[in-house]
């Protein structure tokens, strides 16, 4: 016999509350850790999509806020308030290359895909893309439509495909290689096609611009708001303004997990305060076996532990299965998205797992401290003489 | 080494229970030999389960002296007090307090878990205890598929795991009936021959009867030792 086979024994014995406190626990882990987890994956896909971007700055229409720069990465529809005078005056700064893009949505098979207009060769050569299968546009103006590999895959596209959008019959011309970024998920229209079939006559969402000396990003920055008067972020500042707002609504997700695990903690702490009563004469007999406080004190507190470690191991477990499992089940929001987006959802990082299990028997050893108290000073004579 | 290996001296014991307090020893002064068979008789609720508390180092005096084997047991902190019910004292209760979630083995073995003993030594000497008791056979039983004189006998085998010097019993046979008390008396009359200190608080006049020493206690005190 040893202690811990003794606690396991106690904590099986009534398996119903046994059951049930677990359970607690294992809820609060499991919210925690498919919070954790889907915020995780959020903060990479935002990373990737920033970098996939390839723009050093993004000209944007004056006055846009944080959400405007999450619609880019997340491929959302935007408004088209650029104008294509804005855009001339723009491309005629030197030393940068600038490239508009509309951003739209359409549905196929009723569902949304992120519909993007283009200058064909600037961005083809801007983005570095490479086609898979089929050809690209032809023309500035090139009829049809190019569409991203995950797109294609989701759709069932292929070339000479015919799609509907916005009530007009295109072709598909070809399929773009995987990018590893949002772009895997996009359709794409040469501008004026894209700009006709979204009532947008030369007028485009937003610009990315690449600058051939990237020290003097800030004043490109500034020539762009004296000649076209609009909004410019740098990819740096995008990113952080992104992540500021993943990240408050990560930090809330989780705190709400955090209060459910402390609920947890308290059905832990009722557990064991039931525990110290109904086993008030089996401490005595310990006691009058020779166990110390401390034996007491440690018996109390290790099947408190154990409650922490099986509930954080299944909470951790559970929580990786539901955020991989749940990711294409939740809808498209701008906040939500990504998580759903091209990126390897199911990414185990050992921290998180390891921390969760931590936390989790952290909290349940904080919980057991105060009935393993009481248990432990519990006098030997009225505990055995406890009917 | 002195040849009593129990000295109560001028034992009270107060019970402060709400407003009123109870004296349920008052002044007992007692010596019990080593290896001897003791008996403490009484009426129910004159101190002869406190007596047995204080002896077992179970309480404290509220004043006086208890001496286990030359040692002050009175004046040693909770937990050098638990340490010696480990080692020198094995208790048997009259409602045996066997664990129930524990098999009789079990139940034979966490007695010397709590002094340290090695889980191999411990299986060793489970058996061996069980076996002296005639459960050897019973070993995977829990208590409650076990007769009140069986679960008696394993509470015995317990109560010698550590190898004590005294064996205190508070009514060993008071919940048996004839045949299994006349078995638990065969198995401490044995050991006694053994050597081993037996003190047994009882109602039973047959098992005081056959005891070396009788203590009687009344009102809190000590009649005839």
């Amino acid at each position: 016999m040893t202690l811990t086979k003794l606690v396991v024994r106690n904590i099986t014995r009534r398996r119903g509350r046994f059951v049930f406190t677990l359970l607690g626990i294992t809820i609060g882990i499991a919210s925690f850790v498919t919070f954790l987890s889907m915020g995780g994956n959020l903060k990479k896909e935002i990373f990737r999509e920033t970098a996939a971007l390839g723009a050093h700055l993004l000209v944007i229409p004056k006055g846009s806020c944080g959400f405007e720069q999450l619609s880019i990465l997340t491929g959302d529809q935007m408004p088209t308030n650029i104008t294509a005078a804005e855009f001339a005056a723009i491309s005629a700064i030197k030393g940068l290359t600038a490239v508009p893009f509309l951003a739209q949505k359409s549905a196929m098979n009723n569902k949304p895909i992120a519909v993007n207009g283009i200058q064909p060769e600037e961005t083809l050569k801007f983005k570095g893309w490479q086609i898979d299968k089929g050809e690209y546009f032809t023309a500035p103006d090139g009829s049809g439509a190019v569409v991203g590999a995950a797109a294609a895959k989701q759709f069932e596209l292929k070339p000479g495909s015919v799609v509907s959008v916005r009530g007009e019959e295109l072709t598909i011309k070809g399929i773009l290689k995987e990018t590893g970024g949002r772009d895997d998920f996009t359709m794409f229209l040469s501008m004026p096609v894209a700009q006709r079939l979204f009532k947008s006559i030369d007028r485009v969402s937003y610009i990315s611009i690449k600058v051939d000396d990237l020290k003097l990003s800030d004043s490109y920055a500034e020539k762009i708001k004296e000649v076209a008067g609009l909004g410019v972020v740098s990819d740096k500042q995008m990113l952080k303004s992104v992540l500021g707002i993943v990240g408050s609504v990560n930090i809330t997700l989780q705190m709400i997990a955090a209060v459910s695990v402390l609920a947890a903690a308290f059905g832990i702490i009722n557990t064991m305060m039931t525990a110290t009563y109904e086993r008030k004469r089996e401490i005595g007999i310990l006691q009058a076996l020779g166990a110390t406080q401390r034996t007491i004190f440690s018996i109390f507190v290790l099947e408190s532990a154990f409650y922490g470690i099986i509930g954080g191991v299944i909470g951790v477990v559970s929580g990786l299965l539901i955020s991989t499992l749940a990711a294409p089940y939740i809808s498209e929001n701008a906040f939500t998205t990504l998580v759903k987006g091209s990126g390897n959802t199911s990414s185990i990082d050992p921290v998180m797992i390891f921390g969760s299990i931590l936390f989790s028997a952290v909290v349940a050893i904080v919980a057991g401290l105060y009935p393993a108290w009481r248990a432990a000073r519990l006098s030997p004579v009225e505990a055995i003489s406890y009917e | 080494m002195s040849n009593m290996i129990i000295k109560v001296e001028n034992a009270t014991k107060i019970y402060n229970g709400g407003a009123v307090a109870t004296a349920a020893l008052r002044g007992v002064s007692l010596e019990i030999p080593r290896g001897s068979f003791t008996c403490i008789v009484g009426p129910s609720g004159h101190g002869k389960s406190t007596l047995m508390h204080l002896i077992g180092g179970l309480d404290r005096p509220t004043e006086g002296a208890v001496h286990l084997d030359e040692i002050e047991i009175s004046q040693l902190d909770n937990c050098a007090l638990a340490k010696l019910r480990g080692q020198k004292i094995g208790f048997v209760f009259q409602f045996f307090n066997l664990l129930q979630g524990l098999t009789a083995f079990e139940n034979v073995e966490i007695a010397m878990m709590l002094a340290g003993i090695p889980e191999s030594e411990q299986k060793a000497r489970a058996t061996a205890m069980l076996d002296l008791v005639n459960l050897g056979e019973k070993a995977d039983a829990k208590p409650n598929q076990l007769s009140g004189g069986q679960q008696q006998r394993v509470a015995i085998a317990r109560a010698l795991a550590n190898d004590p010097d005294i064996l205190l019993m508070d009514e060993p046979t008071g919940n048996l009936d004839s045949a299994a008390e006349a078995e638990v008396l065969d198995i401490l009359f044995a050991l006694h021959k053994r050597g081993k200190t037996i003190v047994i608080v009882t109602h039973n006049n047959d098992i005081a009867a056959r005891a070396e020493q009788i203590i009687r206690v009344r009102d809190g005190q000590i009649l005839v030792s």
